[in-house]
């Protein structure tokens, strides 16, 4: 195809049209067609041949067009029309034109309307010219977006704050950088263009690590560390994927984070600072209340012995003085007391301890305390107490304390008058179950200004008060830090000479703080998920259920409390615990017969059972750790009933371990009877040997008290065995136990735990022994 | 009349509780640390425990795990004395298988109170 803005092109036109005339119309045609606006010239400079478009872009008048009208005359036309711009020089304009015409060349003319027109001019032999007009508005429109993005792009690169890279994303040559990037590394432009990330640094292991950096995904963020004139320095790198001159690279911004990641080490290091002076506080605080307290106990010890030593010989006029160094020595430790407290509490080491605290039970303590501080002042203490009052979960000894501090300020400051301590139940608009403590007095009251000031450390409504009534001034603000730590609340209400009332309003369970340190005593073997465990604990002794309280509740577990079997029984249907402690003699149904109905019942007979039975008592000192037991002599249903239990394959074999002929016949039988395998052992020993020959058994029944290896010994070396592990065993035992045999059974197999020859604590571990198996128990079912 | 073994390493202490609890009728063993304490234990088969558990050669937690896991011993009640009036600390004492705690300075009557209810459980 012929390109139409060719000069040659138009001159074989023009050359044709005056030549011949029949394709005139032809070629007219081909003109107006044309995106280009056309005109031509002959030798005179006059316009002879043009096309719609070149009057169009030029605005030509008619009177230019085809008339005796020479180029000169439109070139000043078009200066006076101010085309070429207001104070043009119109006749240099017209020269700089003419002087060009006898050869081709183009130029851009910009209209006064903003159209860009380009202009090509070429000369015709024998004389005239031609003109090209080409609209190239949109053209230069889109070259100066262009420039302009780059002039933005180039602008933003070189001022921005961040340092960018754009590195080979295979070699990790550096394609592209700005100036930020230099100043973040500290490097000269010379030093990174070309160069490969890993040869940046005087350091070569710095430049590699970049280098992984700039390896690492798409949307990656990393910190990148490096020395910067002998500084170390910190950047966060982003990586973004592009392409980039026809390379996969990577985008990579720089960050300069160094300041940031030097105050965050300055924190750090004054944290732990800060940290260990508080460790050394704590610790000199220990001591301290040690050594404080060990010639105070003297001081004490000491004059109340000789108070008795002088009652005893009647000597009144000592007994008066010695009173008072006891008194004044009692008041010392209280002091010492609140401010070791109180520096806990500011340390953030003040520990929380919750356990199920019984109501009842505390304010009969607390009342045994302060009944003589009251008798002092002739003051009455009246209890409001509901008899169903219950228990909440707390901290023991800092709700004591807290009522003790009250009650005692009461008693402090009434004289003659009445002490009230006033305890209800409350169930909050949010849900929660509250108990309300309330002390009021009919004392000494205080204004508003004093009750203002009552929380705060060493202050006492004023200091006359600690001239005439003594105390620390540090009792109020303990109490309250405290009701804070046990998520509770503690108002004052009084009025001068009306008395006051304080009340503290407290969670029927208080969360842990999460400030919370980790006590240090914790159960050896505690499974994940004991915090859920459910635990029933049964007993109709009170002080039982107290004693589990304060081992297991500060373990997380969840107490459930019966006081006897049928209780028990409706608790365990109704809640399903995870685990039940049992009592053996209990009112109504004994711990045995509770212990009977749970394994006849689908839903119960699965929930593992420690028995707690007195030690004292030998009839009852017995039971096993297997997973049944059994007296003799034998009940023959119920052995029917244990063996079904636990074998429930058809065929399956019972092993029976029993040195009496008798016994084992009896039990063949009943095995026998069921459709089952027995076979038989007549000790320990040749239990084993058997063992060591056949397959596991399904079931063992075996007997304590036998020649060679005793049944106690037998279980041991059975549960090391890999296949004797989990058989289960019905233990058949006689009714007498040993004191060593119990020993075995409360240590071994952990289902006899005595009240009160055992460590307490071990009850804790017991129960999470069986709830790791539990665990496992059911992580085998599933 | 009942035996009270006092372990404790302070002279002090020791003089005035064994004089106090003397004059309550009591009858007094002495061990100065925790491994006379244990041997006390078994040699003078005391009615009744009083424990230090700040002591030297073995502490107080130690003795009384060694007491509480001899049969020959544990049936001996143990009352934990510490200067320590922590609630930890009572924790502590407890899970070592003391059957009670208390803090010095001993207040007396409530000492006798503890050692009191102890003795009529252990006879009862």
């Amino acid at each position: 195809m012929t390109d139409t803005k060719s000069p040659v092109f138009w001159k074989r036109i023009m050359m044709k049209r005056s030549a011949i005339g029949k394709e005139n119309e032809l070629l007219r045609a081909t003109l107006e067609n044309m995106n280009q606006g056309v005109a031509m010239y002959d030798a005179d400079y006059r316009l002879v041949t043009w096309n719609e478009r070149f009057v169009e872009y030029l605005d030509m008048p008619e009177e230019f067009l085809g008339t005796e009208k020479t180029f000169y005359d439109y070139i000043r036309y078009l200066g006076e029309r101010g085309e070429f711009g207001k104070n043009a020089d119109i006749e240099a304009e017209l020269k700089k034109r003419v002087a060009v015409l006898d050869t081709s060349h183009s130029f851009e003319r910009v209209r006064p309307d903003g159209t860009v027109l380009e202009v090509r001019r070429d000369p015709v032999p024998g004389g005239g010219f031609i003109a090209i007009y080409t609209d190239i508005t949109a053209r230069k429109h889109a070259e100066r977006q262009l420039r302009e993005d780059e002039e933005r792009f180039r602008a933003i690169d070189a001022a921005s704050p961040v340092g960018l890279v754009i590195a080979d994303r295979e070699d990790k040559t550096i394609l592209h950088f700005n100036r930020s990037f230099c100043e973040i590394v500290g490097r000269e432009p010379g030093d990174i263009l070309g160069k490969s990330a890993t040869a940046l640094f005087d350091d070569p292991t710095k430049g590699a690590a970049l280098a992984a950096i700039l390896g690492g995904e798409p949307g990656e963020r990393s910190e990148f560390r490096f020395d910067r004139l002998n500084n170390e320095c910190c950047a966060m790198v982003s990586l973004a994927e592009l392409e980039f001159h026809a390379r996969k690279a990577v985008c990579a911004s720089f960050v300069d984070i160094t300041d940031r990641v030097r105050a965050e080490e300055e924190l750090k290091k004054a944290k732990e600072s800060a940290e260990s002076a508080s460790r050394v506080k704590s610790a000199f605080l220990a001591n301290m209340s040690h050594e404080l307290r060990t010639p105070l106990n003297a001081i004490i010890g000491y004059s109340e012995i000789l108070v008795e030593d002088a009652n005893d010989r009647g000597d009144s006029a000592s007994i008066s003085d010695l009173n008072k160094i006891q008194s004044a020595g009692k008041h010392l430790l209280g002091l010492i007391n609140d401010i070791l407290d109180l520096s806990k509490i500011e340390a953030g080491r003040m520990d929380v301890y919750l356990e199920q605290v019984f109501l009842s039970k505390l304010v009969d303590e607390v009342k045994t305390i302060v009944e003589p501080m009251m008798g002092k002042n002739n003051n009455r203490f009246v209890i409001e107490c509901p008899a169903k009052i219950g228990s909440l979960r707390t901290d023991l000894t800092k709700l004591k304390q807290n009522l003790i501090n009250l009650l005692s300020n009461a008693a402090k400051f009434t004289k003659d008058g009445e002490v009230k301590l006033a305890l209800s139940r409350e169930n909050g608009e949010d849900g929660i179950k509250r108990i309300r403590l309330t002390v009021s007095d009919t004392g000494i009251g205080m204004t508003g200004e004093q009750m203002s000031k009552l929380f705060q450390s060493f202050t006492q409504a004023d200091s006359s008060t600690t001239r005439n009534f003594g105390g620390t001034g540090l009792g109020l603000t303990i109490t309250r830090h405290f009701c804070t730590m046990l998520g509770g609340t503690i108002d004052v209400a009084s009025k001068p000479g009306q008395g006051s009332t304080f009340t503290m309003v407290l969670p029927d369970r208080a969360a842990k703080p999460a400030t919370q340190q980790p006590a240090e005593l914790r159960l050896a073997h505690r499974a994940d998920g004991a915090k859920s465990m459910k635990i029933l604990v049964v007993d109709d002794d009170p002080a039982v259920h107290e004693v589990l309280s304060a081992t297991l509740s500060r373990e997380g577990y969840d107490l459930l409390h019966a006081y006897d079997g049928d209780e028990a029984l409706k608790m365990m249907r109704q809640s399903q615990p995870d685990i039940v402690t049992l009592d053996v003699m209990m009112p109504k149904i004994d711990g045995w017969s509770v212990l009977g109905i749970m394994k006849s019942e689908p839903a119960l007979q699965n929930i593992p059972v420690i028995m707690l039975t007195i030690v004292d008592d030998r009839n009852l000192g017995f039971s096993l750790g297997a997973s049944e037991f059994m007296t003799k002599p034998i009940d023959r249903a119920r052995l029917v009933g244990l063996i079904k239990q636990f074998t429930h394959v058809n065929g399956a074999t019972v092993l029976v371990v029993d040195d009496d002929p008798d016994v084992r016949l009896i039990i063949r039988q009943a095995i026998e009877g069921v459709g089952l395998v027995a076979a038989e052992a007549v000790n320990g020993r040749a239990a084993l040997d058997w063992l060591d020959k056949n397959p596991a058994p399904s079931l063992v029944l075996l007997d304590l008290m036998m020649p060679e290896i005793d049944g106690f010994e037998f279980l041991e070396r059975m549960r090391k065995r890999e296949d004797g592990h989990d058989v289960p065993v019905v233990v058949l035992t006689a009714k007498d136990l040993s004191e060593k045999e119990r020993i075995f059974l409360a240590e071994r197999t952990i289902l006899v735990l005595s009240k009160s020859a055992q460590p307490i604590g071990s009850i804790g571990n017991a129960l999470a022994a069986i709830a790791e198996r539990g665990a496992a128990r059911k992580t085998e079912q599933a | 009349m009942p035996k009270i073994l006092i372990v404790e390493d302070n002279e002090m202490n020791r003089d005035m509780l064994s004089r106090r609890l003397a004059r309550q009728g009591f009858e007094i063993a002495f061990a100065l640390d925790g491994k006379q304490g244990v041997e006390k234990a078994l040699s003078e088969m005391p009615d009744l425990i009083l424990m230090d558990m700040s002591l030297p050669v073995m502490n107080g937690w130690e003795a009384t795990e060694k007491v509480k896991s001899n049969p020959a011993t544990n049936g001996i009640p143990v009352i934990a004395l510490t200067a320590h009036a922590m609630a930890e600390d009572r924790e502590k004492c407890i899970a070592a298988g003391c059957n009670d705690f208390d803090t010095k300075p001993v207040d007396l009557p409530r000492l006798l109170e503890k050692i009191k209810v102890l003795l009529a459980a252990k006879t009862g």
